[in-house]
């Protein structure tokens, strides 16, 4: 049942905060991860029903009406869906432990849930419009967790967040309105076949450029990058995953990748437009990493440079290019998610994130300085990790299509990479335990317990990367692959 | 053509006025009013269901609750720095500019406005075919209200 993956999580949320006057913690931690569970388990079973089966679209009764519910799932958004319930359920496992302290959990949870309902509900829709309400909705919700600690920097970094992301809203649905006025709908397939009719190049140049600015500013790519090294930081530690793990890539890469392959067709114009900033995005974050001193900001930076790295894969539009491309996406979702969360102890520890003041910490907090060591690797493509693997299909496929330049460019930001985790990893964890540190202590139970699933998957996808390429990435690099024709279907249009 | 002008130059004038006003109260009102524009617009562009919604709805209803959060609160303007109001109005100038440039070559290449498919009585297409668009507008709905939830709530709440 596809519709539950958007229903499920707005009606829990719904009751949540009536739940929580009964019980403040323990039934909405556990209503809440049930959930996350549930969708979880929902995405495999349905991977497996979906693998035969092909793309289809669901439609209702309600109160004996037949109810048209446009909801469309192929190789691509089922892969979103399955990356979204994974790090979600990690991420809500870790603040069992961790939101304690920020008291109002229930209301947490809701928010927590819209946001999960706000993802897949924009992975689920085949209708330009339908994107752009689901981003609003994993989008307010995300102003809200930003904020949730109710500090000034906090409340400071959520604003300039709104800000900056209503103008990629506004740049988005700008594009949507003209688009709907050259083709008269907004379906995918209607859009795309409206296109090919059309011979107005300008005010397909014109939507594209639209499109590249809001759904850039909401990837974080290069030249929009502004709003992402305050907020994700400020935010508490499992936001932070949620965000530099999650939302950026389901409102940013997802919906660009879904309407430039599926809407407009990849040209090879907007694919060298895509790269550019990608590699743009790359190098230079990588190169603002390695000057930060505070933990949270230099994983913030990090997502951005990987972030290009996606978006490179997915530009470059050779089948192993988005093969790469995608398979970086989840990789990165999960390292980043654990790295953010693994930074979550380490502030709650030791109450800073500036790497100058700490040292040491591996004494003191061994199972999170390992889970910390797999993440960095990971992320910085160490073999056999997972994201050596999608890194080196991403090179490969530049190699492959002739692009030298982007090649080196990838090889070099990973160099970097390496360069500012095992920094992190020599400040925060290895060498003399500071005086201060030394009653620090080990984090609890459930946030340990996500850690370790995380850095468990990292190696797990690492070593067996083959069977995941075939599981999960090549049904979703097969959608995209099929360009236009997979919108096409049997919607009485 | 000449009153579209009127009130286009109208709207822009007023939504400006919105962000430059230091009373709260004025700027309400002149969001209000700017509103109250649009859904003009939207009448004169044959959009009668988005007229009634954005003059009822947000020049009425939100403007309402604007002015009774004000006058409950009866806070004082903020103070703004000087850089700020500078800019503002410098970057206004420079982007009404470009628009100005940009957008009439823009709009005079652009096809004319196909026939939309989804045809039909208001509500047919509302509850029909735009069902999805509800679902996420309660969600929107919803999140708005845990936003206002978590950001309102009293500090230091702790659940212990």
């Amino acid at each position: 049942m596809i519709f539950l993956f958007i229903a499920l999580p707005l009606v829990v949320a719904g009751l949540l905060p009536l739940l929580g006057r009964v019980s403040k913690r323990v039934l909405p931690d556990a209503l809440a991860n049930a959930v996350l569970l549930f969708l979880l388990v929902e995405s495999v079973l349905m991977g497996k029903h979906l693998a035969g089966s092909g793309p289809y679209v669901r439609t209702f009764s309600w109160l004996g009406e037949p109810v048209n519910l446009r909801l469309a799932v192929d190789g691509f958004s089922l892969f979103m869906l399955f990356t979204i319930s994974l790090v979600g359920l990690c991420a809500g496992i870790f603040s069992i432990d961790y939101m304690k302290h920020y008291g109002a959990k229930a209301n947490y949870w809701a928010l927590f849930l819209v946001m999960i309902a706000g993802m897949n509900g924009l992975v689920l829709s085949a209708d330009l419009f339908n994107v752009y309400i689901f981003l609003e909705v994993a989008a307010i919700a995300s102003y809200a967790l930003v904020a949730f600690g109710l500090e000034y920097d906090e409340l400071e970094a959520a604003f300039k967040y709104l800000m900056l992301s209503v103008v990629a809203s506004a740049f988005v649905v700008i594009a949507i309105a003209v688009l709907f006025g050259v083709t008269g709908d907004v379906s995918f397939a209607a859009v795309a076949r409206g296109l090919q009719d059309t011979d107005s190049r300008w005010v397909v140049a014109a939507c594209t450029a639209f499109f590249i600015m809001g759904f850039g500013l909401k990837a974080a790519l290069m030249p929009f990058h502004a709003w992402l090294p305050d907020a994700h930081p400020s935010a508490p530690a499992p936001i932070s995953a949620m965000l530099s793990g999650l939302l950026i890539k389901v409102s940013g890469v997802y919906a660009l990748t879904r309407i430039f392959f599926n809407v407009f067709g990849l040209t090879p114009a907007l694919s060298t437009v895509l790269m550019g900033l990608a590699t743009l995005s790359m190098i230079v974050a990588a190169f603002l990493a390695l000057g930060q001193k505070d933990l949270k900001r230099m994983l913030a930076y990090s997502s951005i440079s990987q972030v290009g790295y996606i978006v490179l894969g997915l530009g470059l539009g050779t089948p192993l290019g988005i093969a790469g491309g995608l398979f970086h996406l989840i990789n990165h979702a999960l390292a980043k998610g654990l790295l953010f969360l693994n930074s979550g102890s380490v502030q709650q520890a030791t109450g800073t994130r500036n790497l100058d003041e700490m040292g040491g910490l591996a004494k003191r907090m061994p199972i999170t300085a390992v889970t910390n060591l797999v993440g960095a690797l990971s992320i910085s493509g160490v073999p056999p990790l997972n994201g050596f693997w999608s890194k080196l299909i991403i090179i490969v496929a530049l190699v492959q299509a002739g692009q030298w330049g982007f090649a080196v460019a990838a090889v070099l930001a990973s160099v970097l990479t390496l360069w500012y985790y095992l920094l992190i990893q020599r400040k925060a964890f290895f060498g003399k335990l500071d005086e201060r540190w030394k009653d620090v202590k080990e984090a609890p139970f459930w946030m340990l317990a996500s850690n370790v699933i995380l850095a468990l998957l990292c190696i797990g996808i690492g070593l067996f990367f083959a069977l995941t390429i075939k599981t999960w990435i090549q049904p979703a690099t097969d959608a995209l692959g099929q360009g236009v024709r997979i919108a096409l279907g049997p919607w009485g249009m | 053509m000449v009153l579209q002008i009127i009130l286009l130059v109208g709207l822009v004038l007023f939504s400006v006025l919105a962000i430059l006003v230091k009373d709260l109260l004025r700027a309400a009102i002149s969001l209000a009013v700017a509103s109250l524009l649009l859904g003009i617009i939207f009448f004169r562009m044959n959009a009668p269901y988005a007229g009634v919604f954005e003059i009822s709805v947000v020049a009425g209803l939100i403007t309402v609750l604007f002015m009774l959060t004000i006058a409950l609160t009866k806070g004082g303007a903020a103070a703004e720095s000087k850089a700020a109001a500078i800019a503002f109005p410098a970057f206004f100038v420079v982007f009404a500019a470009i628009d100005v440039l940009v957008m009439r070559k823009l709009l005079a290449r652009m096809p004319a406005i196909a026939a939309p498919a989804e045809a039909g009585t208001f509500g047919q297409v509302l509850w029909n075919a735009r069902t999805l668009d509800l679902v996420g507008q309660i969600a929107v709905i919803f999140a708005g209200v845990f936003a206002v939830l978590a950001l309102f709530r009293k500090r230091n709440d702790k659940d212990e």
